[in-house]
């Protein structure tokens, strides 16, 4: 059965370059873009989703990516620039983020960043193929897991970088189609998962860290089975020159998976089905990042009702907020 | 110059234990920091600038010495009997002297940096390397007559541009500058000056970077007709964007060189909304109102009969065979970690320039961010239609 959801807010022109990266908390949502500046915009007080604060200079170049936990309580939030440096941000009692540790440019630069549920570990990706972990609490580098040889100049890019709830795995997908998916606590490679021969630009563990969802060039949504490493399904595809998938994200119980796209599509999947049961077109320039938006254990502002929402942007440089028609909702 | 001369001539009759020349290198000035090779102690005084003297310190000074007199005396010779000399040929006066031809390269352009002119004004010019294929004749200062427009298969030779001293543009209405020559063969052996849907047109390529020489002209066409429209065509790759950014702004080693920029200068393409599959959307999309797509199977993607029928309405909506259709994924490939180095280097160049109202900038980042994202590149050969890429010009052209 299809799934109704309804565009309920867009920030238009919430900046002045292309949005790359979205991240939500459960009061609110950051963005980051090829400008210098962070924005974070209020998600429970207010349906027209209000700036509540901006960070200008966060990163000269721009920046690809920011990342706050999933599933957690969305204190701490990490942004990645184009110059490699990578800025970690918490957020005072007063809701105001400030800048908490910043880890300067690799010899290999970071790209893709993921933190862990209780938000002390740090993950990134690198140019090389490496993924790199970091203790926050320490400010210490405490793990890197290697894709390819050193003595070759390393490993395939490193796109896109995921780490379990349970804390017990990291997941990344490469320029070569490869994923990749390591223990955290033996330090070693548990799986390559093959199935994907084109890059993969997103990788995300299911909240219940039994399924990981990979997509990318390819235009498929791609699933693996965690306790065995098994490729059980894939979702999309069929058709020729599908829309590369940019970015991937599960909802809180887990049945239904977000995709955002280069043709400016973001899908809906319902994951035990396989199937799109909603797909929205609000732009056709690229979408860079879709994410739902965490519930709030706060009153939600008038006019907000209760549906699960999720938030969308890219190449058009607005924020969408999308919300579940309630009248249909079976829970 | 003829004071330099004298200095030396005098500090000669004189006895004087030292001979100097002034001299500033660029680079150093860049630092905002002078960085003298040594200092005069002759009766004349400490000078601000800094300075290379005879005997010198050491024997790299006295040869540097050695050079930059080398090249004054070529320059003022070629100065007072009105021709042009060729960095090239002054490398080969005195092979041993000056070692590398880069030396000389260097010697020059640091040279007319510290005169305050333009190399041209020594009279010293870059072999020049760029072609053009066009309806215009060139007239120099010499009389003769350089008819741009016979030569289909291989274009004309850039003349020396300051001995230029007429332009006839005929029916001239726009110049393209290609980054490859291969393309600008292609172009110019099928007429495409003469044969374009937007009119007569002039061919330019400056086979790569461009050199000082091919820039000079391109500003000179632009000095001659300011409002006929300049494009500029190269690969998606951060050294495409690098060259059109070096004709709009200059390049930093010779930021003192006037009259070699042409700012109107229009990437027209390699762009990456032209070679991405799937980012340009062959659907209408309802800006307005959310369009919202429910489907009960399992969400595959329209059926390829479903496809072409959209792109068949597609084509009955328009007078011409559409040529836009995105770049096939062998015509895309992978940036290298040099290219990725280069990349950010230009946004760091750019974003330090911060230049007001600077549109063009904002828009290279951006373009530049994209490669990165997307860590993809693309050659012109990406739009082309098997070979033909007249079709993909015509239509940018005529917009």
């Amino acid at each position: 059965m299809s799934k109704q959801y309804l565009t309920l807010h867009t920030v238009d022109n919430a900046h002045i370059a292309d949005i790359f990266s979205l991240a939500a908390t459960k009061s609110c949502i950051l963005s980051a873009s090829g400008s210098s500046t962070l924005h974070i915009h209020a998600t429970t007080t207010s349906s027209s989703f209000p700036l509540i604060q901006s960070i200008s200079n966060a990163h000269r170049l721009g920046i690809h990516h920011v990342c706050t936990s999933r599933g957690g309580p969305g204190h701490v939030a990490v942004s990645a620039g184009f110059g490699g440096e990578l800025k970690v941000w918490t957020c005072k009692d007063t809701g105001d983020w400030v800048l908490y540790h910043e880890i300067a440019p690799d010899k290999s630069r970071a790209w893709a960043v993921a933190l862990s549920a209780d938000e002390n570990f740090l993950a990134a990706t690198t140019e090389d193929g490496r993924v790199v972990v970091w203790d926050l609490a320490a400010k210490s580098k405490v793990q890197t897991y290697e894709t390819g040889s050193t003595s070759t100049g390393g490993g395939p890019f490193g796109l896109a970088v995921d780490l379990s709830r349970d804390g017990r795995l990291t997941a990344s997908g490469h320029q070569n189609g490869g994923v990749y998916v390591f223990n955290n606590d033996t330090g070693r490679m548990v799986y390559s998962l093959s199935g994907l021969a084109k890059p993969v630009r997103a990788v995300a563990f299911s909240p219940g860290c039994k399924r990981l969802a990979a997509a990318g060039d390819a235009g498929i949504i791609a699933l693996y089975d965690m306790e065995h490493g098994e490729h059980v399904g894939n979702m999309g595809g069929g058709g020729l020159g599908n829309a590369w998938i940019t970015s991937l994200d599960w909802n809180e119980t887990g049945e239904y998976l977000l995709s955002a796209s280069l043709d400016g599509k973001v899908k809906v999947w319902d994951v035990a089905r396989g199937a799109c049961v909603a797909t929205h077109s609000e732009t056709d320039k690229a979408l860079w990042s879709a994410r739902w938006l965490p519930r709030s254990d706060k009153a939600l502002g008038p006019g907000m009702a209760k549906g699960e929402m999720f938030a969308t942007a890219g190449a058009n440089r607005s924020v969408t907020f999308y919300r579940e028609a309630t009248g249909i909702d079976t829970r | 110059m003829e004071t330099i001369f004298e200095s030396i001539f005098d500090d000669l009759a004189n006895g004087a234990s030292n001979l100097s020349i002034p001299y500033r290198s660029r680079t150093a000035t860049a630092r905002s920091r002078l960085l003298p090779d040594a200092h005069d102690s002759s009766a004349a005084g400490v000078r601000p600038d800094g300075l290379v003297t005879f005997p010198g310190r050491t024997p790299h000074e006295a040869n540097k010495f050695a050079s930059l007199l080398r090249i004054l005396e070529i320059s003022r010779e070629a100065i007072a009997t009105g021709t042009v000399i060729t960095k090239r040929n002054i490398y080969y006066q005195n092979t041993d002297l000056f070692k590398h031809q880069r030396v000389v390269d260097s010697l020059v352009d640091d040279l007319a940096f510290t005169l305050g002119v333009g190399r041209d004004d020594l009279n010293i010019v870059a072999a020049a390397k760029g072609l053009i294929a066009g309806p215009v004749t060139l007239t120099m200062r010499n009389n003769s007559v350089i008819p741009c427009g016979l030569s289909h298969e291989s274009g004309t030779l850039i003349p020396t541009p300051k001995l230029i001293r007429k332009i006839d543009f005929g029916l001239t209405a726009w110049i393209l500058v290609i980054e490859k020559e291969a393309t600008f063969r292609t172009l110019a052996a099928a007429g495409y000056h003469t044969k374009s849907l937007a009119g007569h047109g002039i061919l330019l390529t400056g086979k790569g970077f461009p050199d000082l020489a091919t820039r000079s002209f391109l500003n000179i066409i632009h000095s001659a007709r300011p409002h006929m429209p300049m494009y500029a065509l190269v690969d998606y790759d951060p050294d495409g964007l690098s060259i059109v950014r070096t004709y709009q702004v200059g390049s930093s080693s010779l930021f003192h060189e006037a009259d070699t920029i042409a700012p109107e200068l229009r990437w027209l393409g390699i762009r990456s909304d032209q070679i991405l599959p799937s980012t340009q959307s062959t659907e209408t999309s309802a800006s307005t109102q959310s369009s919202q797509e429910t489907s009960d199977g399992s969400g595959h993607e329209p059926s390829i009969a479903e496809r072409s029928g959209d792109e068949l309405s597609q084509l009955n909506r328009t007078p011409r065979p559409m040529h836009n259709r995105n770049a096939p994924l062998e015509a895309l490939s992978q940036l290298t970690p040099r290219d990725r180095r280069m990349a950010i280097s230009m946004l760091q160049g750019i974003s330090q320039e911060q230049r007001v109202g600077d549109t063009d900038g904002l828009d290279q980042m951006r373009e530049l961010q994209m490669m990165l994202m997307l860590n993809i590149k693309a050659e012109i050969q990406a739009v082309d239609n098997l070979g033909d890429i007249t079709h993909w010009l015509d239509e940018r052209l005529c917009e």
